[in-house]
């Protein structure tokens, strides 16, 4: 009998063992014999497929940043948002397909397209691209979601192979805006034939062909989109020549292709914060703080929780919403959670927004006044128990946030003992994605870490905090929010101070605390230059950026 | 009865056995008595200067991204952690033998109907089910947790029992039995349970780890316990983001885990020898 | 035996049409929507919300929905996904292949592998060898998944740089590069993602096979054999696997439905692009359409490792009368 030990190493483990040798072997010889094909090739690491990228007719579910991201590298629209994001008139804003356009009267607006634009198969660019894509845009049964956005358009129609003409309803700041924001042009002679309930199935999703700084190469399911430069481009030759899109959705999965090699740039770095120090100590990558459009907030149910015709019980009561505020010290939690990258928005809005530069600051702590606050309401320590009670009822909530935000998850374990301090006690209820939405949307809860994306348009803040809102999901109503927003729709000579306004009276009604406006950090290997992000679509100027000449040999960035 | 005393008896001579069982007891007492004498497990005493702190002597296991003590978060989560694991193992593990037993050994349409009644609740996925109570609680109590762990892992036990059984029963020794006309209460009892018991000790120490690890990725879902209150499984689960930069947040708890399931599996195996001596 | 096959199979069949219907009817309870999902950052009207859910047919009643599926699954055609807006059918084929690859490559290590260590720990019971494999498996099977697998993703494919930390292809490799090239470069992506899947789970086959082995070993006859001083190797494959095979057999059974579903876990750590990822994202966003044609597919294999098992234990052992 022979004696079995583990020194004797099993023969399997001892063949994995060599094939194992063998096989990295390889991926190192192919490492260095990548890197020379690749100089002028990206590959960016992300977190979501995109698995529809046909701007305009996305809906929906497929309505998602990645699709949004990759159908700009692929299709242009009419004009692009200038640097400062501004929505109002025609200020900043850049040339695309239309190389200019022309005022007729306040509600008349007439586009020149460029002569040069050229479809990745070699067709002009149309007026009939444009009408066609419009047609499609406008149609409430095809898409529903750009229909909406372009309920202020009335009429298009084409002067010749070159100008097209918009009419508006009524005249306000935001038309040039909507007439070139939500639809990018799609090619009438390879889509006129489809039918937008096909659109799904054809040929065209699984290669689709646009107008764009790019065109598309491959798509390997799940796992990356490849681009290649569109070098007959007319607003000039891209730099980088290929474009890679991968895919991790696991965070910590998109850090190791990040800091192993495999990636060159990255959206959005995830948290904790230490993963941007981890990036920060790598002396190939760079850290681009980007301005974004998202907010993180607690929102106060104004409704009892489940029956909407009901005030709640204690959120109703705006100095309670108030003492909740004051009791928060947001500067901490944000500098727990995000460091140096997020501020205290002033109500609903974010830095990014050009209705935020010149507002105020927002409240600061000041735990003693909120004390007073709860005090003077009745609320105080009667069974010393820590919590608050007022004719036997604790002053107890609860917050719903959902499984999929690490930021929401630690903040919340942060403002429950923040709460704590002044005796107010918070209940944590982390909950599945689509449950914690389907009691958001039913009004199901008292305090619900909400985040938003905000559009560039402020015009948005409609939907959330004025009477009628459609996701004004905590009910939340004071007409006298209503009557200054829609003043400030209407202000063609200042609206800036109008929008101050709306965000003044938010701010004391405290229907919610907002929290933090995120700045998002992007990595990006050093050899790139020129590099800029956008905040409303991160790669959109990728065409622009250039690849420095390497000096010597490189093992990374293939 | 005194069969079981023995058994319990020779497990304890065993020193394996003396030593799983002991350091089981240990982590239970400490999980009893440890919190008063501890930190608060929930308190966050230095946000800004006591974060990811490493092991040292203020804190033995260090500190996690929200400078809680993760020694005392880690004696503290094994109250949830083994109250859980252990009641609902006990639970999923009598269901499966019972029906595995059943269907093994009457078989015919008994053993038909169990079978694909088993079949079918493995083609459905677990979580339809457990996302459903989600819709029926507003907030799950830990009670309705365990019953709820305990009544859907036990099917793959079943099947193992079943199997077994399938094969016992026409052994020769089972086979004179029930000639000699022996109650089948004494055959299930005294023969087939006995020879599955093996089978039953592994799936219980596989399933003490499985459940533990199974309460945190229902927490995530909104079902298990509610944060700030530690578990194990819990506290791997929030350390994941931070497992290369502060390991100890979740090396540690991982570890509590790993020791439990080892001492089980001693306990278990030391189980195994004293029945072997009992059958013999 | 054929009419018990015949008989048998029905049952399968039935097993799975029932399975399907519970999860038709659990998936539209759970709480969520595929739709009001998308409105919770930013809202869509209820104009438009309505169109979406004529377009996906979620405005009909219940049984009619049912019907449509029931339908389209008889042509071979499941729908198309809410989320992807392409058929489901496309999307299920484009992620099989990982998954089986990946699932199978696990299937066959533990299979052989730990069935092997097993029966060994079996006959050296007691010997430190038996004492570390129990160690080191049940210190594999307590750790979770993820973490094993990012910290390995982190030391063998970030730190060390010796294999890619995540995917499976890699995409600067050109497509047309040769069949040998590509599939080095996947077996490359394979090996941690395989690792990671077999160390957390292989302690189950080790375990279970050790104790089977164990009761086997006790048997009269075998004690005899091996007092007579026969090896232990004729010992196993001549006399006791028959008495072990039983539970090893059924574990397969059970495990055969990895070879679809995967690890939701290991696959997302090393951004594996199978079935898996894609069935947990689709019960995240209430995909329906996904959903049923992922879980159908995994319940498929359920009931067919059932069926396999059961016939392989009339096949290994003739005395078990199959009912």
């Amino acid at each position: 009998m022979t004696h079995w030990t583990p020194r004797t190493v099993p023969s399997p483990l001892l063949g994995a063992g060599l094939a194992a040798a063998l096989l990295t072997a390889g991926h190192r010889s192919s490492a260095t014999a990548q890197s020379a094909s690749s100089q002028s090739s990206i590959v960016i690491v992300t977190g979501q497929e995109a698995p529809m990228p046909i701007p305009t007719l996305m809906e929906g579910a497929q309505a998602n940043v990645a699709n949004f991201e990759i159908a700009d590298q692929l299709f242009l629209r009419l004009a692009g948002l200038g640097a400062d994001l501004t929505t109002a008139g025609d200020r900043g804003f850049v040339p695309l397909l239309a190389r200019a356009w022309t005022r007729r009267d306040s509600v008349t607006l007439v586009f020149q397209l460029d002569p040069r634009a050229r479809w990745h198969d070699g067709a002009p660019v149309t007026t009939t691209d444009v009408l066609f894509t419009f047609a499609r845009a406008r149609d409430a049964q095809i898409a529903p979601r750009t229909a909406n956005l372009l309920r202020h358009v009335v009429a298009i129609s084409a002067e010749g192979d070159r100008q097209v003409v918009f009419r508006f309803s009524h005249p306000y700041s935001e038309q040039f805006y909507d007439a070139t924001y939500h639809v990018a042009i799609l090619p009438a002679h390879l889509l006129a034939s489809v039918p937008a309930t096909e659109l799904a199935r054809s040929e065209f999703v699984r290669h689709p062909i646009g107008d764009g700084p790019y065109r598309w190469v491959r798509s390997v399911p799940g796992q990356f989109i490849e681009l290649t430069a569109n070098d007959e481009f007319f607003l000039g030759r891209p730099k980088i020549h290929r474009v890679i899109v991968r895919v991790a959705s696991d965070p910590e999965a998109r850090m190791n292709l990040l800091l192993g090699g495999e990636a060159d740039a990255m959206d959005n770095v995830p948290p904790p914060l230490s993963n941007i120090q981890r990036i920060a100590a790598r002396p190939e990558l760079r850290l681009v703080p980007v301005p974004s459009p998202a907010l993180g907030y607690l929102l106060f149910n104004q409704r009892l929780p489940g029956d909407s015709n009901r005030p709640h019980p204690l959120l109703a009561d705006r100095d309670l919403r108030r003492a909740i505020t004051l009791a928060l010290d947001r500067g901490l939690l944000i500098r727990v959670v995000l460091g140096n990258y997020a501020e205290v928005p002033f109500g609903p809005t974010s830095p990014l927004l050009w209705i935020r530069h010149g507002a105020p600051p927002p409240l600061t702590q000041n735990q003693t006044q909120a004390r007073h606050l709860l005090a003077a309401h009745g609320w105080s320590d009667h069974d010393g128990d820590g919590v608050l009670d007022r004719a036997g009822q604790p002053l107890s909530l609860r917050l719903n946030f959902p499984n999929t935000s690490a930021i929401r998850r630690q903040m919340s374990l942060l403002i429950q003992e923040q709460l704590r301090s002044v005796g107010v006690r918070l209940e944590l209820q982390e909950l599945e994605a689509p449950v914690w939405v389907e009691r958001r949307k039913t009004g199901n809860f008292d305090v619900d870490f909400s985040a938003a994306s905000l559009d560039p348009s402020p015009s948005g803040l409609t939907q959330s905090w004025s009477c009628a809102g459609g996701s004004n999901v905590a009910h939340y109503c004071d007409p006298m929010v209503d009557s200054l927003i829609n003043r400030a729709i209407l202000d063609r000579a200042d609206p800036r101070e109008a929008w101050h306004a709306v965000l003044r009276r938010i701010e004391d009604d405290a229907p919610a605390v907002f929290l933090y406006a995120p700045t998002y950090v992007y990595a990006v290997n050093r050899r790139f230059r020129d590099v800029v992000i956008r905040p409303e679509s991160s790669w959109l100027d990728l065409w622009r950026w250039s690849v420095a000449i390497p000096t010597g040999s490189r093992e990374t960035g293939y | 009865m005194t069969a079981v005393v023995d058994t319990l008896r020779r497990a304890w001579q065993n020193p394996r056995g003396r030593a799983g069982a002991l350091v089981l007891a240990g982590v239970a007492l400490a999980a009893l008595l440890g919190p008063p004498l501890l930190p608060d497990p929930v308190a966050q005493p230095d946000l800004l200067h006591g974060v990811n702190l490493p092991p040292g002597l203020g804190h033995p296991f260090g500190t996690d991204q929200l400078s809680r003590d993760v020694f005392a978060r880690v004696v503290s989560g094994a109250r949830v952690s083994l109250a859980v694991s252990v009641l609902a193992m006990a639970l999923s593990i009598t269901l499966g033998a019972a029906i595995g037993l059943i269907a093994g050994y009457w078989g015919g349409t008994t053993d038909i109907v169990l079978m694909r009644l088993v079949d079918g609740a493995l083609a459905v996925p677990r979580l339809f089910l457990l996302l459903l109570v989600l819709a029926a609680w507003e907030r799950v109590p830990i009670g309705v947790l365990i019953v709820l762990i305990g009544t859907t892992g036990w099917f793959a036990t079943s099947r193992l029992v079943r199997g077994e059984v399938l094969r016992l029963r026409e052994e020769s020794y089972i086979r004179a039995a029930e000639a000699l006309g022996a109650p089948r209460r004494r055959i299930i009892f005294r023969h087939l349970l006995p020879n599955t018991l093996g089978l039953l000790l592994v799936a219980a120490t596989l399933g003490v780890g499985e459940v533990i690890l199974l309460e945190a990725g229902l927490s995530f879902l909104g079902l298990g316990i509610h944060p700030p209150t530690p578990s194990w499984g819990g506290m791997i689960l929030e350390a994941k983001e931070v497992l290369v930069t502060a390991p100890w947040v979740g090396v540690f708890p991982g570890l509590a885990i790993v020791i439990t399931v080892l001492s089980a599996d001693l306990l278990g195996d030391a189980l195994r020898d004293s029945i072997d001596m009992w059958r013999a | 035996m054929r009419r018990w096959l015949i008989r048998r199979t029905g049952q399968a069949v039935i097993t799975l049409a029932v399975a399907v219907l519970l999860m038709f009817v659990l998936m539209r309870a759970a709480p969520g929507d595929p739709l009001t999902r998308l409105s919770g950052d930013r809202a869509l009207s209820p104009a438009e919300i309505a169109v979406l859910r004529a377009r996906y047919g979620l405005d009909q009643p219940l049984l009619q929905q049912l019907g449509a599926f029931l339908q389209g699954l008889l042509r071979g055609d499941l729908g198309a996904s809410i989320e992807y807006g392409r058929p489901v059918t496309q999307l299920l084929a484009e992620r099989l292949p990982a998954s089986l690859l990946l699932g199978g490559t696990v299937l066959l290590v533990n299979f052989s592998v730990g069935l092997w260590l097993g029966s060994r720990q079996a006959l050296r019971r007691g010997s430190a060898a038996d004492r570390w494999l129990t160690v080191v498996s049940l210190i594999g099977f307590a750790t979770p998944s993820f973490w094993l697998g990012l910290v390995l993703a982190w030391l063998v494919g970030v730190h060390w740089r010796l294999l890619p930390p995540a995917g499976m292809h890699s995409p600067l490799l050109d497509p047309g590069s040769g069949f040998l090239a590509n599939g080095m470069d996947v077996v490359r992506h394979l090996i941690l993602p395989a690792l990671t899947l077999s160390l957390v789970s292989i302690a189950a086959t080790m375990r279970y096979q050790r104790g089977a082995m164990l009761d086997a070993l006790r048997l009269p006859y075998i004690v005899t054999a091996r007092a007579k001083g026969l090896s232990d190797s004729r010992v196993i494959w001549r006399h006791a696997w028959r008495n072990a095979v039983f539970p090893v057999i059924t574990l397969f059974g059970l495990w055969l439905p990895v070879l679809v579903a995967g690890s939701v876990f290991v696959e997302s750590v090393f951004a594996w692009p199978g079935l898996g990822s894609l069935a947990a994202a689709a019960v995240g966003n209430r995909d329906y359409p996904l959903l049923m044609g992922a879980s159908l597919l995994a319940s498929s294999l359920v009931v067919l490792g059932s069926l396999l098992t059961d016939l392989a234990y009339g096949f290994l052992d003739p005395r078990v009368r199959l009912s």
